[in-house]
């Protein structure tokens, strides 16, 4: 068979088009395709009381796609459920790496799940959205991951710093630690014991107990016999209420005007109800509380919002410790991605390094590891709790913010006094 | 029984066929995904030691998991060694747990025996928590140097390192099966006091099998802290591997090598897959309603439930037995 030249012109057009039509329509499939941001949540398993984050990741990925989207393009989530469990967690981010074709990264909840990721992060230069994470990044040195918690500069050790601050300020001499077995605890209370050492004070007891402590009549008894004026408690939720519920049946003892810091669990709905009056006097740390001094440009109808979806899903009603951290970690994204105008990672993270954000839980600025510029960690005591109802948690002056000094909305009220 | 021959071809081709996967597919994912299925037919193949051919079951599975991912983590760690002698060292800690373990509690006997296994994660899970060279409840970032480049990726490598490991542990079980070790074992599960009295030397032979189990079950475990850069005790002794690793054998068959391959193979694919697609809390559902179907419908898993089908053709010279 014969073809002529313009036979062979249209032939050849004809095989060009073909060849180059996949690539075109993925081009422009792409364009209109939404950008994925991925992550795991622990939706089952031990930390499976972290599933709110979700809730803050999709009232921020409906409030971008409402304002139009990001660079004209809506946002997806792609979420799995790690199932609070590490080993699943490089499967997973490998699955929204190299599956999924995932645009932006959120890591999962927590440094221990979150350490299994950060290496593939790194390798594939990833930008990536730490999600109250501590010490993630001090070892990889990871210059695309960025911090959502205000736990500052050298976190691991001074995340707690606050509360023997408001102790040297508040010119108490002689302090006490207590701190579960535990890296987290231990790591915050060595630090603790290093600042109280370096400003002069006592460290008049410094005890770690087992984890699965739970009758602290003997440790009480013995505090009482110490005579500290502060008590640094770190503990997690099961001690936090045995401890709290042996304050009240106990007690600690007429010198201690300051007890608490670092304790898990009294930031959350549950134990906040549960415990109600035991609590009043305790001083701290959180996250946010709804105080005059921390009403950031958003925040109220965030948790107008959260509250409501919260109700449905059984989840936190009050949402005051994980969700807002994860909308403010979408917010550094898209506000990157607006301000940079490229999904390009490297411009992104030169953006970010080199931009504070504004976001429903303040202006946050990112030292070279990605952490906060300034610890942001709130030591806040409980004041005038009566009954057990949940709502007055939501009003101010329950939660009385005495540091960081900027974010200040009262004075410490002796502990004794505050429970009387 | 697959002829020798025809065993070592194909263990031969799977071998060298992993090797070149990394030349031949380019998505890392796939080795992610392929390594946990790879792991769970190691750690199945070596519960079935003693769980499938003595009959005592291990319910302390994740304690020797976890003594070979944190043996591996530390010599990483302290003495940045070679993948190889991590795996080596921490079969041999998996060997000397499982004949201490062995020595300890085989003089008790069935369900004592397993709830005497259960003792030891907890025991090996404090003993972690409380010691920080091993990180404590914080854990170890372990990251290693990078791999050779043949395998393109760490991924890619600790997979075919798996790999190898599975066709060990796989080529060890079916000698096992063939061999005196067998029959000994056979015998110790059909009755120990006849066994006894016929001459099986019972607690050594138990001992033997405690050894071996325990130590392929560590050197599952050695690989992981290259493939997860981070070990911490929750994971490194979680339940889901002492419960898959009895599900496993259970659902594919105990009494051929073959039944905690094909168990690991359809139920950790099964788990990849609901993971990223329905719900990951369907994992453990998936396992339970797997096991329940599995004992009231077919109690000598899927290869009785196939010797069944075909009228008496078997895969192995045993014949079927009621489980003990």
């Amino acid at each position: 068979m014969k073809i002529n030249r313009r036979e062979f012109a249209v032939l050849g057009a004809g095989v060009s088009a073909g060849l180059a039509m996949p690539a075109i329509w993925t081009g422009a499939r792409a364009q209109g395709q939404p950008i994925r941001v991925g992550c795991s949540v622990s939706l089952t398993g031990a930390l499976a009381s972290t599933k709110n984050s979700l809730i803050g990741y999709e009232l921020w990925r409906d409030d971008v796609n409402a304002a139009g989207g990001l660079l004209g393009r809506k946002v997806e989530l792609v979420v799995y459920d790690d199932q609070s469990s590490p080993a699943a967690v490089p499967g997973i981010y490998s699955k929204l790496v190299d599956v999924d074709k995932v645009d932006l990264l959120f890591s999962p909840y927590g440094a221990n799940l979150t350490a299994t990721v950060m290496p593939l992060a790194k390798q594939r230069d990833r930008i990536i959205i730490g999600i109250l994470t501590l010490a993630s990044n001090d070892r990889l040195k990871h210059d695309k991951f960025f911090q959502a918690a205000p736990w500052g500069p050298n976190g691991a050790e001074d995340w707690a710093r606050g509360f023997f601050d408001l102790a040297i300020a508040n010119k108490l001499q002689r302090i006490a630690i207590i701190a579960a077995d535990t890296e987290f605890s231990k790591t915050a209370a060595a630090g603790g014991k290093r600042v109280s050492e370096a400003a002069g004070l006592k460290v008049v007891m410094n005890q770690v107990y087992p984890p699965t402590l739970n009758d602290f009549s003997a440790i009480l008894r013995n505090l009482k016999a110490a005579e500290p004026e502060a008590v640094f408690l770190c503990s997690y939720p099961p001690d936090s209420t045995a401890m709290v519920r042996g304050l009240s049946e106990i007690g600690v003892g007429e010198s201690v005007k300051l007890f608490g810091g670092g304790m898990v669990g009294p930031q959350y709905a549950s134990l906040l109800q549960t415990l109600g009056p035991a609590l009043n006097g305790i001083v701290n740390f959180h996250l946010y509380v709804p105080e005059p001094t921390l009403k950031f440009q958003g925040i109220e109808g965030f948790l107008t919002r959260y509250q409501a979806i919260a109700k449905e899903r059984q989840v936190d009603p009050l949402g005051f410790y994980i969700p807002p951290f994860c909308y403010a970690a979408g917010q550094m994204l898209s506000e990157a991605v607006k301000a940079t105008g490229t999904l390009e990672e490297a411009k992104l993270a030169q953006w970010l390094h080199g931009n504070p954000v504004e976001t429903i839980v303040g202006k946050i600025a990112f030292n070279e590891l990605g952490d906060w510029t300034e610890r942001r960690v709130l030591m806040a005591q409980f004041r005038n709790i009566a009954g057990n109802d949940l709502e007055q948690f939501r009003q101010a002056g329950k939660q009385v913010v005495l540091d960081p000094p900027a974010l200040k909305s009262g004075d410490l009220v002796p502990f004794a006094k505050a429970r009387a | 029984m697959m002829r020798t021959g025809t065993f070592a071809t194909i263990a031969v081709l799977l071998g060298a066929a992993g090797f070149l996967l990394p030349q031949v597919v380019a998505n890392p994912y796939y080795f992610y995904a392929g390594y946990v299925v790879l792991q769970y037919i190691v750690i199945a193949t070596g519960w079935n030691i003693l769980g499938g051919y003595a009959g005592y079951i291990n319910f302390g599975t994740s304690a020797f998991f976890g003594a070979g991912v944190y043996t591996s983590a530390y010599l990483m760690q302290a003495f940045e060694a070679p993948l190889v002698v991590q795996i080596v060292a921490a079969a041999l800690v998996g060997v000397a747990l499982g004949v201490a373990t062995g020595y300890l509690t085989l003089r008790i006997q069935g369900v004592y025996f397993s709830i005497a296994t259960l003792a030891l994660v907890v025991v090996l899970e404090t003993v972690v928590h409380n010691t920080e060279a091993l990180g404590g409840a914080s854990g170890l970032t372990t990251i290693g140097p990078p791999p050779p480049a043949w395998f393109k990726g760490q991924t890619q490598y600790v997979f075919c390192v798996m790999l190898v490991l599975a066709l060990l542990a796989v080529v060890i079980a079916r000698w096992i099966e063939t061999s005196w070790l067998g029959r000994g074992f056979r015998a110790i599960r059909a009755s120990e006091p006849a066994a006894e009295s016929c001459g099986v030397p019972t607690l050594r032979m138990k001992l033997i099998a405690c050894a071996i189990s325990g130590g392929i079950i560590a050197a599952a475990g050695a690989p992981y802290p290259s493939y997860a850069y981070h070990v911490e005790p929750v994971s490194a002794f979680g339940l889901l591997i002492a419960l898959n690793a009895l599900a496993m054998p259970l659902i594919g068959g105990t009494r051929s090598w073959m039944g905690p391959v094909i168990g690991a193979v359809l139920l950790g694919t099964i788990q990849q897959v609901a993971t990223v697609t329905i719900s990951s809390e369907y994992n453990i559902l998936a396992v339970g309603l797997l096991l329940i179907a599995f004992v009231v419908a077919a109690p000598e898993g899927l290869l009785g439930l196939l010797s069944a089908v075909r009228g008496g053709v078997r895969w192995s010279a045993k014949p079927a037995r009621k489980p003990a």
